[in-house]
């Protein structure tokens, strides 16, 4: 990828003709989310780690209230219905994508086509985002009509961050997802890095408890690591419940909600930095050395 | 001069509205003689299969209407064959891909159960799979492998071994003949996922035939092989055929491995048996032609080549020419007189030519694939 | 030829191969030897992780209502209790991700090659050949851990209250419906699997399995009202690992037991009846 050949649309046309293409992919992505609709599904149902944690921290706190912050049933399960929610809307998958078109040799194809496979990639998981947005509602609709709304902030700048936060717990998905699938190109088997991401982000991303009632110390790690920022943090946005702990106070809510999209989305462009300089030297390795 | 020709569909259904096809007990054709020992291996009658299929229409809003309502299409598969095999025949399976070749085979491996008919294979009946039925049969499918992949053929062996509950010294007996005549010996220690394909395909073999059974399906065996190995793969089972008076049933479309092997055929297309004979009669039916292959010393004007048959192709000294039956004689000895011939070759078109014009079908629409269930 | 004459040799024949797969299964995973060495010890590591939130959440508690870890209780289950209940989870696990999983899986893989047919070939029970194909070696180790777990636990548990340690007939019983548990598991995976015939392209079921199985790591007790019925009853995840910690802590009730055996035989049954229905299909429906 040093100097273009001749004939080879240099980076500005490159740009140009991907952003003509994308609605394309875009809709073909859809095409073939709507095909896939049954596996969808199932993967959806799938996501139980949220309610699995719900059924013990609700009876934990029955008749009392857990950790520093004072939580009750009532606002741990509001707790992880949302986690539950946002998982569903963006979790993302494509390392096992990725690998595997490293691993077969399928990415060769895909490199000859005058878009690069970095932005197809993008565009086959935006895609099925409205299908699921929708396979999603029944629970959203659900969560606001039953108890849990009462847990819900009313502070639109907190709202607003939430929404805002939501791109961001998506990319930083899409982008750690990706980076994991490239390493097919230096190692053999993705499954040991994949479960070895999924329990760092399991432990730190607020999955398994609120992250507030981690030991100090642990809280701390967590606040450094990218994991807290696709799940804790958008949620206790959404409950107005203070990012870093402490007690509930609009000012410091809405001011550590700034802080926290502000680390989000500097996560955001290191991880999308990192997966273009990785893929270009990547894709050296693979043209070398081949499937 | 060159008589009218008919389509093969008529001459066929010619054929099968006539006399009823011949029974057992194969002539010698191009392929070596069968030896049989006159019992039927398999009886089939009247075997019928359809299933339905449901359609998947594609989109958003047909996937939301098949919810409440799905199509289906009933597929005929096989329509009311019937033949009969005597022990130890070789007969290949012919059929362009869809005729119900491969679903009669795995009717008659007992893989299916039929919809209609009567069926019956070394005195049992193929759905009930029995344990004594199935100790008795193979089948053998050239897309598809039982070897384990991570591990040498030979624990698959070993397993076969177990599950076929073979006797220890008809277990060392058969390997030792098998690994000897496809020298294998290398090989059966190898992982399975290091082996080439025909390789494999040899160990595929032996996998299938360690518990010597008496009926040998194959289904496509030879595909994707070189041509050596395909050599090597059709002298292997006619020796198999050979030693054990084994029945074999063949289905291929390497027309070679027909030839080599099958001295009867049997022709399906579209569910129903077309033809059941001998392979060489089923080409004078179709092409009552033969095709004469003449070198010349000198250059001929077309005009007098044409009027001695068809052109099949003409070069600086040597033009093919496909002649009928009838005019044969007469041709050939024109030729070899008023000529300057110096070499003269009169033999049968080939195979492969007589099978497309079997199944060109130039009316009817293809059929739509069928989509899994 | 009398059944019972035939039973024997079958016995005999089944046992050897059984005895073979596992041989095979073995080798094949240690031609990745390190994958058995790293898969082991991640195991072990999830272990250690899954059972944070139990220790979090009762000394949350603990320090919310002023006791100890000891002192405190969930939903009437102490802390010693619950981490028995989460050794047996990881226990089951062990045996459903090593011997479970891996074979079933198989069959969804062998359904859409088209290998299948060669299972139907062989003159042995389809069912005992796809359940016994595939072995995953390394979860012996995560199942010593969970052992260690539960005996710890019991350990402590002896300890803090003076309650008597389990002895013969407590082991023997707890042992007993642990069999009960795999048995169940295997059952309602065997009815899994067989959706595969009928609608082929489920490759994520396997996940949704697991993931209802997750709801067993926690005392029964935790789930409250219909959603414990339901666990009890209709999928009996709260059967799986609350009985067999009955069992081991003395409190086990002759109901308890009965219920679990009877569940296991009819889940078993059941599920034959819907294999020998899916290849009945499979036979008559493909091409």
């Amino acid at each position: 990828m040093s100097a273009p050949r001749p004939g080879a649309p240099r980076p500005l046309e490159k740009l140009a003709l991907s952003l003509k293409a994308y609605p394309t992919l875009l809709r073909i992505g859809l095409a073939e989310a709507v095909a896939y609709r049954t596996e969808m599904l199932v993967w959806m149902l799938t996501l139980t780690m949220p309610l699995v944690s719900m059924v013990l921290w609700s009876s934990a706190a029955q008749g009392t209230r857990l950790g520093p912050e004072r939580l009750g049933s009532a606002e741990l399960t509001a707790y992880f219905l949302i986690t539950l929610l946002l998982r569903l809307l963006t979790g993302s998958w494509v390392l096992w994508q990725v690998s595997e078109d490293i691993r077969s040799g399928t990415l060769g194809q895909r490199l000859l086509r005058p878009v690069s496979p970095l932005v197809v990639y993008t565009a086959e998981q935006l895609a099925p985002l409205p299908l699921r947005a929708a396979l999603v509602l029944p629970l959203a609709l659900g969560l606001l009509a039953t108890q849990a709304r009462s847990q819900l902030t009313s502070d639109p700048w907190l709202i607003t961050a939430f929404v805002l936060a939501l791109p961001g717990a998506w990319a930083i998905n899409f982008l750690t997802m990706v980076l994991l699938g490239m390493m097919a190109f230096y190692i053999d088997s993705a499954a040991g890095l994949f479960y070895a991401w999924m329990g760092l982000y399991t432990l730190f991303s607020g999955y398994l408890m609120p992250l507030s009632l981690f030991p100090l110390w642990l809280q701390k790690v967590s606040d450094v690591l990218p994991f807290r920022y696709m799940l804790d943090s958008p949620v206790k946005m959404l409950l107005g419940w203070p990012i870093a702990g402490g007690a509930r106070d609009t000012a410091l809510g809405r001011g550590q909600a700034l802080t926290s999209l502000g680390i989000e989305y500097a996560y955001v462009a290191v991880l999308a930095l990192l997966v273009v300089l990785l893929w270009r030297r990547g894709l050296r390795r693979f043209a070398a050395f081949g499937a | 001069m060159v008589a009218a020709k008919h389509t093969a569909e008529e001459v066929l259904a010619s054929v099968s509205a006539a006399a009823p096809p011949p029974a057992g007990g194969a002539r010698s054709g191009d392929a070596a003689p069968v030896a049989t020992t006159g019992e039927t291996a398999i009886a089939v009658s009247e075997l019928h299969k359809h299933y339905r299929v449901y359609k998947r229409p594609p989109g958003l809003y047909a996937a939301m209407r098949s919810l409440f309502h799905r199509e289906y299409e009933d597929k005929q598969a096989v329509r009311g064959i019937s033949f009969r095999i005597a022990c130890g025949e070789r007969v290949g399976f012919l059929g362009p891909n869809g005729a119900g070749k491969t679903t009669t085979l795995k009717m008659l491996a007992g893989l299916l159960h039929p919809t209609g008919g009567r069926l019956e294979v070394v005195g049992h009946t193929p759905q009930r799979r029995e344990v004594a039925f199935l100790k008795q049969i193979t089948l053998v499918m050239g897309q598809k492998q039982q070897l384990l992949w991570d591990l040498p053929p030979a624990d698959t062996f070993e397993l076969n071994r177990a599950v076929y509950d073979i006797p220890t010294a008809q277990y060392r007996q058969m390997l030792g003949e098998l690994t000897e005549i496809l020298d294998l010996a290398q090989i059966m220690k190898t992982p399975t996922r290091q082996l080439s394909l025909g390789e494999r395909m040899k160990c595929e073999l032996v996998a299938a035939l360690l518990h010597r059974p008496r009926v040998l399906f194959l289904d496509e065996p030879t595909i994707g092989l070189d041509v050596s190995m395909q050599v090597v793969l059709r002298q292997f089972i006619r020796t198999y055929n050979e030693r054990h008076a084994a029945t074999v049933l063949l289905t291929s479309h390497y027309m070679e491995d027909v030839l080599a092997l099958c001295p009867r055929v049997l022709v399906i297309d579209q569910g129903q048996l077309r033809y059941d004979g001998e392979l060489k009669a089923l080409v004078h039916l179709l092409r009552p032609e033969k095709r004469v292959t003449v070198r010349l010393s000198g250059p001929v004007p077309d005009v007098e080549l044409a009027r001695l048959g068809t052109v099949v192709s003409s070069g600086p000294n040597q033009v093919v020419l496909q002649i009928a039956h009838s005019d044969l004689r007469a041709a050939v000895a024109h030729l070899l007189e008023r000529l300057p011939v110096t070499d003269l070759t009169v033999e049968d078109p080939p195979l492969q030519e007589v099978m497309r014009d079997l199944f060109a079908r130039p009316a009817a629409p293809p059929a739509p694939a069928p989509e899994a269930p | 030829m009398g059944r019972l004459s035939g039973l024997r040799p079958a016995a005999r024949q089944y046992g050897r191969l059984l005895g073979l797969q596992l041989r095979v299964s073995l080798l094949a995973g240690m031609q990745y030897r390190w994958d058995f060495l790293a898969q082991g010890a991640m195991q072990l590591v999830w272990l250690g992780m899954s059972a944070l939130p139990l220790l979090i959440a009762y000394n949350a508690r603990a320090a919310a209502q002023g006791g100890t870890l000891t002192t405190t209780d969930i939903s009437g289950w102490g802390f010693y209790p619950a981490a028995v209940v989460f050794g047996c989870f990881c226990l089951l696990k062990a045996v459903l991700d090593g011997a479970v999983n891996p074979s079933l899986l198989s069959v969804i893989d062998q359904i859409r090659k088209g290998t299948l047919d060669f299972v139907l070939l062989k003159p042995a029970d389809a069912q005992f050949l796809v359940s016994t194909a595939r072995f995953e070696p390394w979860h012996v180790i995560d199942a010593a851990g969970a052992l260690a777990l539960i005996a710890l636990a019991v350990h402590r548990q002896h300890l803090a209250t003076g309650a008597a340690l389990p002895g013969g007939l407590q082991l023997g019983s707890a042992a007993v419906l642990l069999c009960c548990s795999v048995l169940m598991l295997y059952a309602v995976w065997l009815l899994v699997i067989c959706a595969a015939f009928y609608v082929v392209r489920i490759d994520n079921l396997s996940y949704l399995f697991s993931s209802l199985f997750d709801f067993a790591r926690w005392p029964r007790a935790v789930f409250r009202g219909a959603l414990q019925v339901v666990f009890t009853y209709v999928l009996p995840l709260a059967v799986m690992t609350s009985f067999p910690t009955d069992a081991l802590l003395g409190r086990l009730r002759p109901w308890q037991a009965a219920w679990a055996v009877a569940i296991a035989a009819g889940l078993l049954f059941l599920s034959r009846r819907v294999w020998r229905r899916a290849i009945a299909s499979y036979t008559s429906a493909s091409s």
